[in-house]
């Protein structure tokens, strides 16, 4: 029998699970008919990654993608004045696509993003005009008279930080990132390290069968006390690992054992599995985002030793709730995102892995054009980079919005209303990684409903 | 208030109207006002003390008479936090023998709490007087938590957190403090915990043990004391044994030995989940 017939893979899917479960490893909890179909019908043979840059705090896409054509910069710098780039700090890093924009319509690249510029004229990183969460295509007019379905708590962080990364408000246990990793994890022997956070909990992770795995830019962290002398004693260190891995029936110190199990289980392979592949030559700048893609691309590195043929990453970066100080606050973390994330696709180049990993920009929304004093406000659609050998880079995808104070694609003060959704941006990323067209009906229900022209960024 | 920044058309929200012209001052007055007296304040108040103080899935019933004598005290009167924090503490909820199934009453102390109860349990003293702790935000090296440094203005852990991939996942209970657990944290913690019971911080803050010391040589007694001051006599037997017989098999020969037996208790108890979630 073909090892990957359904039926043999769904067997081997359950055998592992049970083991898992015995180990207290991964231990699907949810486990149930449509995660294990889901599991059975994709086949990875070859390694992909997934990764997503979440700028928390809601990045101002207007100072990241400036509108550079005249007419558009008169509009962007009239209703910004005070935060505005200049237009001198613009002319290396224009944006000329491979497809012109409607209305001669151009951006430029802030003046912090020289590699994220030659990246876009290498043709490895592409730009997703205005998209955000959806519930429907929706229209100014729909918006204005009230009658239009929409996510729910625009405007929201908590809540939109959560849409763009589970589709769903605060709450939510279940994210896209995981739900693709779900769809794989069979393939992967040390399936432990299927969905990896170098950032902290993230929904975007949380899967059915698959469970996040917390890592630090430094690697795991050993629990020291289990072993070894401590204080003078070995039986402590003994009574210690004993203490923190056994059962419980209540729930919390269930779910807090679980988590300490699979803290010591992994740190055990993966400190051996990163010492077997060494450290990656490529050089990082210092700074969290650079910290945290440099330990991505160790674990890429670590695939094979590991077994893994599909992986889903989680970094973040904090900072970008700009309401006051933009000029200040925000160009450092764009120079941040500039050599972190050029550094790690170079890293992917090291590694021979550049046309398998794909890196796209998430944050919880866009802001306003219109300042508020010395910044903004928050928004609804943004403007995000999606990263990497397999991408159709050097050009734009979906629609330039018009800029405006309440025209026809702001809801007021140039908060954009998405003629993207998140759903079509994340399909796009699934279909690539492997995610069969039903599979990707599944996890993004709405996914019917919208026009798929000029998405296809990959 | 700055006057020239002031809107001083009507505003409408949450029911109430606030008149074209009115001062700023004066607005901002019948905004808090009309907030304050919301009726949801009482619930949303009530759901966050109760989560904080005593559990992280309290029975709407519980909510509901929290929130009843947030709206009404004995005397009638609105907003009397000192009833409210009663009303939090005393219900039948928040007992031991509360209704309320075993498998998930209470909730999980955070870091940043155990740590002060182990400081505030053992007298941790500065003899400089400058209490210089510095940071203790790394979730892989500390506590991942720091006072007054939340990342975010939503705080540390966001109060509806429901953790996946658990089976408070799957029945929608929330426990808020597990958004900052993962596999880092806790080796965070228990690391931080094994460096500092012994030594206190920059040579001058230091904790004082000698109470427990008296009791070095009597592991039962100790591990007891522990248990009434760190668990609040919430340790099952089974870790009580597990921590007397470890500290049974350590040497007491000398006042050094006895003080190794005291820090090895304190931590046993410290990482212990029957510690961890308070009851």
């Amino acid at each position: 029998m073909d090892p990957s017939t359904p039926e043999n893979t769904r067997r081997e899917f359950l055998k592992r699970t049970a083991a898992m479960s015995a180990l207290g490893i991964a231990g699907p909890t949810a486990l149930n008919m449509s995660a294990i179909s889901r599991v059975a019908s994709a086949n990875a043979t070859d390694y992909k990654a997934l990764v997503c840059v979440f700028l928390y705090g809601a990045n101002d896409h207007y100072n990241t993608f400036v509108p550079y054509d005249a007419d558009n910069y008169a509009i962007y710098s009239g209703f910004r004045s005070t935060v505005a780039t200049d237009l001198s700090m613009l002319g290396s890093t224009v944006l000329f696509p491979a497809r012109e924009l409607p209305d001669s319509k151009q951006y430029a690249f802030a003046p912090q993003l020289p590699d994220m510029h030659n990246l876009w004229q290498q043709q490895n990183l592409g730009v997703l005009l205005n998209v955000g969460p959806l519930a429907q295509p929706t229209t100014k007019l729909e918006y204005t008279s009230g009658n239009a379905v929409l996510p729910p708590k625009i405007f929201s962080h908590i809540d939109q930080q959560s849409i763009w990364q589970s589709l769903s408000p605060e709450g939510s246990n279940i994210g896209w990132g995981g739900q693709m990793a779900d769809l794989f994890i069979s393939e992967n022997t040390n399936d432990i390290f299927t969905s990896i956070s170098v950032f902290g909990d993230a929904v975007f992770l949380s899967g059915e069968a698959s469970v996040q795995y917390n890592l630090t830019p430094d690697g795991s962290i050993q629990i020291a006390p289990i072993s070894g002398s401590v204080y003078g004693s070995a039986a402590v260190g003994a009574s210690i690992r004993q203490l923190i891995t056994a059962g419980h029936s209540h729930l919390i110190k269930r779910a807090h054992t679980d988590i300490t199990r699979r803290s010591i289980a992994a740190n055990e392979i993966l400190t051996s599995a990163l010492s077997t592949v060494g450290e990656i030559s490529t050089p990082f700048q210092s700074g969290s985002l650079s910290a945290q893609l440099r330990m991505v691309a160790q674990m890429i590195a670590a695939r094979d030793v590991l077994g893994l043929k599909r992986q889903v990453f989680f970094v973040g970066l904090g900072g970008f709730d700009t309401h006051n100080n933009l000029n200040n606050d925000h160009p450092p973390l764009l120079t941040e995102i500039n050599s972190a994330m050029s550094a790690f696709y170079s890293a992917t180049e090291e590694l021979g892995v550049s046309d398998q990993v794909t890196t796209f920009t998430a944050s919880d929304f866009g802001r306003t054009l219109s300042n508020n004093n010395d910044g903004t406000d928050h928004g609804w659609g943004s403007h995000h980079m999606i990263m990497g050998g397999a991408v159709n880079g050097g050009d734009y995808y979906g629609i330039a919005p018009e800029l405006g104070n309440n025209g026809p694609d702001d809801v007021g003060q140039g908060r954009l209303l998405p003629t993207t959704s998140v759903e079509q941006m994340a399909a796009r990323l699934g279909r690539w990684f492997g995610c069969s067209e039903s599979e990707l009906r599944d996890i993004f229900p709405s996914l019917p409903l919208f026009d798929d022209t000029n998405l296809n960024f990959m | 208030m700055n006057d020239e920044f002031h809107d001083t058309s009507e505003a409408s929200f949450l029911g109430t109207t606030i008149p074209a012209n009115t001062s700023g001052e004066q607005a901002l007055q019948l905004a808090l006002d009309a907030i304050a007296n919301h009726p949801n304040v009482g619930p949303f108040l009530g759901t966050q003390l109760i989560k904080r103080l005593v559990t992280s899935n309290p029975s709407p019933a519980y909510v509901e008479r929290v929130a009843n004598t947030f709206n009404s005290d004995e005397t009638g009167a609105r907003g009397n936090l000192s009833a409210v924090l009663k009303a939090v503490l005393l219900d039948p909820e928040a007992q031991l023998s509360s209704p309320v199934s075993d498998d998930r009453k209470g909730r999980l102390r955070e870091p940043l709490m155990r740590f002060i109860q182990w400081g505030r349990t053992f007298g941790l003293n500065d003899s400089a007087d400058k209490w210089i702790i510095y940071s203790t935000s790394s979730a892989q090296s500390q506590l991942g938590q720091s006072p007054l440094r939340a990342p975010s203005v939503f705080n540390f852990f966001r109060p509806e957190y429901v953790p996946p991939n658990s089976n408070l996942g799957d029945l929608g209970l929330t426990a808020p403090e597990l958004q900052i657990t993962n596999e880092t944290s806790v080796a965070g913690y228990a690391n931080f915990m094994h460096r500092k019971i012994p030594t206190g911080f920059s040579g001058t803050i230091r904790p004082d043990y000698s109470a427990e010391l008296a009791f070095a040589d009597n592991p039962q007694r100790l591990a007891d004391r522990l248990n009434l001051l760190l668990a609040a006599n919430q340790l099952s037997a089974e870790t009580v044994n597990l921590i007397v017989e470890s500290i049974s098999s350590m040497p007491s020969g000398n006042s050094y030995q006895l003080l190794s037996r005291v820090h090895a208790a304190i931590l046993m108890t410290m990482v212990s989940p029957d510690y961890l979630v308070l009851r």
